[in-house]
This record gives structure tokens, C-alpha cells and sequence, in this order.
């Protein structure tokens, strides 16, 4: 990697990120930066003649209990499905990477992502229809087994979870996989030859070789879920209210922008700090 | 042979389009003003189309009302929000002259503080309804009389209410025997509604929510809009709608016309057609709430829900209409039922 | 095969079937004659010949396919080139330029999608499908970015080098050595970038004009008052032509890394 020193290197690198950030910035940053500004007013300018700058929003934040509890439930529930998600998703990309060749896999990678090109809400009920009492699951265990089974899946945290893992597992499966495969099979005949068993071979080679891929999708799983809210509503029933839930309320049941921004804000803050802080961590777990 | 050229005069006028009009109306999907032979017929009669943009909540419609003036000719507002959108300037005096049917409207609509400004006309009442619950009637031999069934332990874990504050709320005040619009024990409100949690399967947002658990048979009794009842009923659901002897909580919607409309003449007209009897009973047909124009609401025929239970005197009595609610107050409910739900 | 590359393929079986339990639900019950997605399934195709006749869905499905591709290829081209950028070379502030990726992941697509309402609204631009594009490209460009650059990272330098010493230029350079090898990347982002616009509701709610409403839209609006299993059928023909499409790129190009 080399350092930016040359003219000629400059002018490269803004070619290459300039129209990336700049359209980041444009329709992300500055919109972002407008509700970051609101977050720290009394009232919304227009609607108020009374407003003014205030820290409030973010004070309330310390004063409702409601607000930490939800957040820290939402933290819970985003490490509960990135960890499943792992779990369930890297053993699935290590078989297609190493053990599937040919045309196969790339069929397969493509089988991965194609259920996401469907619209989430009617995933979503599709599953109520799975989980719920007497639905799809409990029908077909029932055919299967010879047992009456009740599994009473629907409203359940279990229910927001299987929702979740299925709507962020295929991040982690495809860039787990994008690192694995760029692993050099010779590497890993080298190591056989040197009598490395395959658990060796996965811990001290596969495994940190492909750490930044499969880092890549659990950052990619772990950020949206803590602020979801579309998933808990649907599948948790009276479980369902999280961090995201009552960011949500202050846009559309009340019209509170700022207290909504705030608490977005500190939710970036919290999520930013929590990769921040993991990062070295894992860094050195891979050395 | 006069008859043949004036209807040729009038396609002539309306095919110059001097007098065709692209109305946008703003409003939530499949209510009313969006039904496809409705608008056909709009069109034919007066030459004007009809263009739709849906919102999905009250903060929502005002949030577009704001950001997209002259976007909309025809808006549809709860009358609990019509007071706020009129104090922010976004809304246009309606002539009442230009629209025929409005002399069909009774006074207690037409002249509801929440539409009426310093003489003027800020909405027009269009439909009505009540939200109370609805039961299963597979899992009742007698319907129930008083929003108790809702506390019943009989069916715990089979309830439902939908996840708003306001409803919420109000349901819990109903529950206490308290003025909806004027909640003095806001803790017996706060305890009664704490109880409530866990009797409940779940909250529902929707009527897609609603009618896909009650089909799934999740739900034994649930709080529910009088108009959806009827048109879940319609669709062959087992649902029959309550008005528990405490009272329901009544809501009004009128139609505005935005002040930064450029097409407020033929806006009036589509209001005008909305209100119409013929139009209305063909809506009721296909589940409709109840209309706020009396004439259309005398047209119905008599077996209609609108008709049989909203007609009902001893019902009209039950009905306590949601005055306007300031956002100290509507925030105040939010932050009440975020944390009972926290809680869970 | 050996035990363990068996026990892989059941997992991976397993978790197709995982995958595919919802959508095969989802195609099941386009042919359930229930409008409220009542068991037990009785056929019925009523609900394909209902979405055919219904004009809204059909264009708005349209639409979005449309937007999905145009974001997707965008967003695709501009990604990568960030992703290059950020790979290759050390400058002061690229840690910072990494950690902005993460808001428009983080904060509620609710909370972005209004932001940009406001500001699309005070500087201008306004509403229609460029300024949805705009905004769904943007939403899509940090998942295109990650997922590259988690290629990238275990790309080999030492290729370009020896490229670079056996004297071809930058451009073949990256044609002949680099682009191959973040193929499967840039498919990756792509078919991600695809499936955030495809079912991106929030921002294509805010900004497209009164009567050009996109899939996502429509099915937002319409759960008020119930969707019908219309929205199933729409659906289940786009995810079928995905696959017939999907299969034939499979079967003619080698994205998949396969040396």
C-alpha cells in the first residue's frame, strides 16, 4: 500500500473516492447534518416561535429509564442475531467456498441473496404465517412427527429473532465467502501435507485468513438490527418494542423531530463506540 | 337533436381542457377517494383526473403538507388535527356555496369547532366512525356489553388493541369512566392500561394486521374501527362490532383544500362529489365508514351496518368525539405508553 | 465424499431451505384463495389474474425494477471505485472516511429518509425519480463499499506488481489482474445494492411525485387497509424471473472466483 505523496496519486484517489463521498454527501451527510442541528433545538424553527438551542433532547435520554432499557434491550438482540448469524452462516460459506466447484457455486451464490429481491413486509408476514399458532411450521412437524406438537413460536422474541437471522444471514454467508475463497488452496494443501489437522487448518489458517470478511458481514447484521423495528413490531407481538420502536413513535405519533434525532444520534454514537472499542480486540485476535 | 349538440358542446369544452384539472389528492390508501370506478365516473362528469398520494399517519400528512406546497388540491384530515393544520396557514377557506350536498350535513358536523375558523370553513365533514372492539363471534355465545372483556381473564393472552398512545389512552379512560378529552386520574388510567398488558397476544397496526391474526384465529376480542368491522365482516370474517356500554371513542374526517392549491375550483367539485348520497351508498356497498352527510346516510338501505348500528340512536349516545389534543399532552400519552410497553 | 464435506452440504441444505421457507410461503399462498392468508391452502389463481388486471401494481412493480437496476449499476461502479481507493492507498483521514459508512447504515432509514425530504426540499432538487434514485443510491453505496473492500482485503499486491514489472499499464493493469479478482465482490455489492433499492420504502415514499408510487410504496400504504395476496403474486413472478435470469448469468459468466 503505498503512501499518497505523488501529485499524480492525489488526483487518482480523488478520482476514485470523490464521486462516491461527494454523493454520500449530498443526499446522507448534509440531510443527516440538518436533523443533527435539530436534535439540539427546544421545538422545530417554523412551527415555534419560542425555539431555541437546548441539550434537553439529550438529557431526556438519561432521565426516562424507558429510553436506556430499550437500548440496551436492542444492543442485546443485535448481538444475540449477528452471533447466530455467524453460527448459522460461516460454516455455510466455508462449504461453499471449499467444497463446491464449478458452475454449482455459482448458482448457489446467487440462490443466496435472490430471496432478498422480495419486499420485506410480505417476508415478514409470510413468516407470521410459518410461526404462528397452527401456521405452516406446527402443520408440517405435526405431519412429520408422530406427536401433537405446540411450539406457540408467534410473539415471541424467538419469533423476532428467526426474523432477523433470516433477513441478515446472507451478508455474512457472501462475504464470508468473498474471503474465504480468495484463499489460495495451495496454501491449505501445504498445510496438510505438513499433517495440520482441519481443525488446525480452520483455527490458525481459515479462520484469521478470513476474519476481515467475515468481520465485514457481522458489522453489516450487527448496525441495522439495534435500530430495526419492523421485525420486533410484526413477529414480538407485545414484545416487540425496541430502540426503534420509540424512535419511530416521535416521527410519526408525535411530531418531535429533535427528540427523535437525539435519540438516533446517541444510538450512532453507542454503535460507533461499541466498533470502535471491538475493533482492536479484533485485530489482535487475528494476529 | 339539442340534447346531441350540447353533450357535443360539453365534449368540446372538456376535451379543450380548459376546464380539465389534475386533482392530487392526499389521503390514506383504499378510503374513499381512490376507488377506481368513482373516479371514471368523476372524470366523465366534469372532465377532471384524480391523482392519488397516500400517507400513513397524521404527523406524516402534515410533514408532506409542509414540505410540498402546491403539491396537493384535496387532503384528508382526522377534524383532532385540522385545528393544527389551520393555525400553521396550510389550509385554504373552503366555499361552501360551490358544493351542493353540503346542505345534506347536520350542524353538529358542519359547525365542529375543529373545522369551523372565525366563520370560515376548514373542512368538510365527510365520514365518521367509532372505535371500539370487535369479537370473534366463534369464541363468544353472547356478545359482550362492557370493555371489561377486555381485562377478562377468560381471554388472557387472546386480546388485542392496536399500538397507538391516543387509543390507548382513551380506551384506559373509557375503562376508568373518564372524558376522553379531559383525563384527570392520568395514573388509574396508567394502572388500569398496566393490567391490560398481559392479557394481550399482541398490538396490531393495521387492519392487514388485524384481519390476518383474527383469520388465523389468534385473537378472541380486540379494540377495532366500526368501518373496518363491517368491511372484515364483508370478507367473511366471524367479527362482530361492540359498542361497550362505557362509551367508544368517535372520530370525524373532513376533506381540506390546501392553501397553496392551484386547482381549488375543481378541488370543491371533487369534495362535492365525495359527499354525494349516490356516490356514498355505493361506497357503504363495499365497506365504508359512516358518512357525516345526512342525506347519504338516510339513503342507505336499512339492513347497512352504517344504517342498523351507527344509526342507532342509543349508539349516537355512546359516541364521545376526540376533541383536538396540543403536543405537550400527545407526548405526554406517547411517553406513558412507551414505558408500559418497555416493561414487557 | 468425506464424512465432513456431507455434513457440509446437509448444513448448506438446511440453510437453503431456511432461506426459502418464506418466499415458499409467500408463492404458496399467491394460489391460497384466502384474502387473509387462511390455512388450509385451496387454490385458487384468482389473485394473478387480479394483479394483472390491476394497472397500479403493475407499473409500480415496473418502476421499481427500473430504479433497482439504475441504482444498482450506479451505485455498483461508484462503490467499487471508493472501495479501490480506500484499499490502495494510506491518507490522513481514511479512518474517518471509513466510520462515515456507518450512519446511513445505522440510523432508521425513517430518520434518513425524512432528512432528506427536508434538505431535498430547502436546497431544490425536489421530488421525482431522480431524486429517488438519489437517495437509494446513496443508502446502497456502504453495503457496496463494505463488501468489496472485504474482498480487497485479501487481495495479494504482489500481483499488481509483477503486472506492473512485466510493463503493462495501469489501466490493463486493472482490467487484466484487479477487476478479475473483486469479481465476485462486485457481484456481491451489486445484488445487495439491488435488494436495499428494491425494497428501499421509506425514501421512494418521501420523495416520488403523487401517482408514481413504487412497489414498496404501494404495499407500505396498503397495509392499512390490508394488502391481498395480489402483492404475493407481483412477487412471486419477479422472484421466478430473477432466478430464470439469475440462472442463465450463472450458467454464461464466472463471478464466482473459480481459478
Amino acid at each position: 500500500m503505498a503512501e499518497v505523496i505523488h501529485a499524480q496519486d492525489r488526483r487518482r484517489l480523488l478520482t476514485l473516492l470523490g464521486p462516491a463521498y461527494l454523493w454520500l454527501t449530498l443526499a446522507v451527510f448534509l440531510p443527516l447534518s440538518a436533523m443533527l442541528f435539530f436534535s439540539f433545538l427546544s421545538d422545530m424553527p417554523g412551527d415555534a416561535p419560542d425555539w431555541g438551542v437546548t441539550l434537553g433532547n439529550y438529557t431526556q435520554f438519561l432521565e426516562n429509564p424507558t429510553y436506556a432499557t430499550l437500548l440496551w434491550k436492542s444492543l442485546k438482540l443485535g448481538v444475540t442475531v449477528t452471533l447466530f448469524c455467524i453460527v448459522i452462516g460461516y460454516p455455510c460459506a466455508l462449504v461453499l467456498a471449499k467444497s463446491i466447484k464449478g458452475r454449482a457455486r455459482e448458482a448457489l451464490f446467487l440462490m443466496v441473496i435472490l430471496p432478498f429481491w422480495s419486499n420485506s413486509l410480505v417476508r415478514i408476514f409470510s413468516w407470521a404465517i410459518v410461526l404462528r399458532g397452527n401456521g405452516v411450521l406446527e402443520r408440517t412437524l405435526n405431519w412429520i412427527l408422530p406427536f401433537d406438537i405446540r411450539l406457540n413460536l408467534m410473539f415471541t422474541t424467538e419469533a423476532v429473532v428467526i426474523g432477523l437471522v433470516h433477513s441478515y444471514l446472507p451478508y455474512v454467508i457472501l462475504t464470508s465467502y468473498l474471503a474465504l475463497q480468495a484463499i489460495d488452496d495451495d496454501l491449505i494443501d501445504a498445510a496438510r501435507s505438513m499433517g495440520a489437522s482441519k481443525l488446525t487448518i480452520l483455527n490458525r489458517l481459515l479462520l484469521p485468513l478470513s476474519l476481515p470478511g467475515l468481520l465485514a458481514g457481522a458489522v453489516l447484521v450487527f448496525v441495522p438490527v439495534v435500530g430495526s423495528f419492523m421485525e420486533p413490531r410484526i413477529l414480538g407481538g407485545r414484545m416487540g418494542t425496541y430502540y426503534g420502536t420509540v424512535i419511530e413513535d416521535q416521527f410519526v405519533a408525535v411530531y418531535n423531530w429533535p427528540l427523535g434525532a437525539a435519540l438516533s444520534f446517541i444510538l450512532l454514537a453507542v454503535v460507533l463506540v461499541i466498533l470502535g472499542a471491538a475493533s482492536p480486540v479484533l485485530r489482535r485476535a487475528r494476529t | 337533436m339539442t340534447k346531441g349538440l350540447l353533450s357535443l358542446s360539453l365534449l368540446a369544452l372538456t376535451a379543450s381542457g380548459a376546464l380539465a384539472d389534475e386533482i392530487r389528492v392526499l389521503n390514506w390508501q383504499g378510503y374513499g377517494t381512490d376507488l377506481g370506478w368513482s373516479l371514471e365516473a368523476f372524470e366523465a362528469a366534469t372532465g377532471h383526473s384524480v391523482v392519488h398520494e397516500y400517507f400513513n399517519s397524521e404527523q406524516e400528512m402534515l410533514t408532506k403538507m409542509r414540505t410540498n406546497p402546491g403539491a396537493y388540491d384535496v387532503v384528508l384530515i382526522n377534524a383532532a388535527y385540522t385545528t393544527q393544520a389551520y393555525e400553521e396557514g396550510l389550509l385554504a377557506a373552503i366555499d361552501t356555496a360551490a358544493i351542493g350536498n353540503y346542505a345534506g350535513i347536520p350542524a353538529n358536523f358542519a359547525e365542529d369547532p375543529s373545522l369551523v375558523h372565525k366563520g370560515a370553513v376548514y373542512g368538510v365533514p365527510w365520514t365518521w366512525g367509532l372505535t371500539a372492539i370487535a369479537i370473534n363471534t366463534q369464541a363468544f355465545d353472547e356478545a359482550p356489553t362492557s370493555l371489561e372483556v377486555l381485562w377478562d381473564p377468560a381471554h388472557k393472552g387472546r386480546v388485542s388493541i392496536r399500538d397507538d398512545a391516543e387509543e390507548a389512552v382513551h380506551l384506559g379512560a373509557l375503562a376508568t369512566g373518564q372524558d376522553i378529552n379531559n383525563i384527570e386520574d392520568l395514573d388509574a388510567v396508567e394502572a388500569k392500561l398496566r393490567e391490560l398488558m398481559p392479557q394481550l397476544r399482541t398490538f396490531w397496526a393495521s387492519e392487514n394486521d388485524w384481519n390476518q391474526f383474527m383469520a388465523a384465529g389468534e385473537l378472541d376480542v380486540a379494540s377495532y374501527w366500526s368501518g373496518s368491522a363491517a368491511r372484515s365482516a364483508g370478507m367473511g370474517l366471524p367479527v362482530e362490532f361492540v359498542v361497550p356500554k362505557e362509551g367508544a371513542i368517535a372520530w370525524l374526517d373532513g376533506l381540506s383544500i390546501p392553501e397553496t392549491s392551484e386547482h381549488k375550483e375543481a378541488a370543491a367539485q371533487f369534495i362535492d362529489w365525495m359527499i354525494d348520497p349516490e356516490f356514498y351508498v355505493k361506497w357503504d356497498a363495499e365497506g365504508a365508514p359512516a358518512s357525516a352527510n345526512a342525506d347519504a346516510a338516510a339513503a342507505l338501505p336499512d339492513d347497512a351496518f352504517n344504517k342498523r348500528v351507527l344509526g342507532d340512536p342509543e349508539v349516537v349516545k355512546l359516541a364521545k368525539f376526540r376533541a383536538p389534543m396540543d403536543d405537550a399532552t400527545r407526548e405526554k400519552y406517547l411517553a406513558l405508553w412507551q414505558s408500559l410497553k418497555a416493561a414487557q | 465424499m468425506s464424512p465432513i464435506a456431507l455434513l457440509g452440504r446437509i448444513w448448506l441444505v438446511l440453510i437453503l431451505i431456511f432461506l426459502y421457507a418464506p418466499i415458499l410461503v409467500m408463492a404458496a399462498m399467491s394460489f391460497n384463495a384466502s384474502p387473509f392468508y387462511q390455512l388450509p391452502f385451496e387454490y385458487s389463481s384468482k389473485w394473478y389474474s387480479d394483479m394483472a388486471g390491476n394497472e397500479q401494481i403493475v407499473t409500480a412493480a415496473i418502476r421499481s425494477v427500473l430504479i433497482a437496476c439504475a441504482v444498482t449499476a450506479i451505485a455498483t461502479a461508484v462503490g467499487t471505485a471508493a472501495s479501490v481507493a480506500l484499499f490502495r492507498y494510506e491518507f490522513r483521514g481514511k479512518r474517518l472516511l471509513q466510520a462515515l459508512l456507518f450512519p446511513p447504515i445505522a440510523i432508521p432509514w425513517l430518520i434518513t429518509g425524512t432528512a432528506m425530504l427536508v434538505f431535498f426540499f430547502t436546497i431544490g432538487i425536489g421530488r421525482g425519480t431522480p431524486a429517488v434514485i438519489i437517495g437509494h443510491v446513496a443508502l446502497a453505496l456502504p453495503y457496496v463499499i463494505v463488501t468489496v473492500t472485504a474482498r480487497l482485503s485479501s487481495f495479494d499486491v504482489t500481483l499488481e506488481e509483477a503486472a506492473r514489472s512485466m510493463g503493462a499499464g495501469a489501466w490493463t493493469v486493472l482490467r487484466r489482474v484487479t477487476l478479475p479478482w473483486i469479481a465476485p465482490g462486485i457481484v456481491a455489492g451489486a445484488l445487495f445494492a439491488f435488494a436495499v433499492s428494491f425494497d428501499q420504502f421509506v425514501v421512494s415514499y418521501f420523495l416520488s411525485k403523487p401517482g408514481d408510487s413504487t412497489l414498496p410504496v404501494l404495499i407500505y400504504t396498503a397495509i392499512r387497509k390490508g394488502f391481498t395476496p395480489e402483492i404475493n403474486a407481483i412477487s412471486t413472478i419477479i422472484i421466478a424471473v430473477s432466478m430464470a435470469v439469475m440462472f442463465l448469468a450463472a450458467r454464461y459468466s464466472k463471478f464466482g472466483g473459480d481459478r
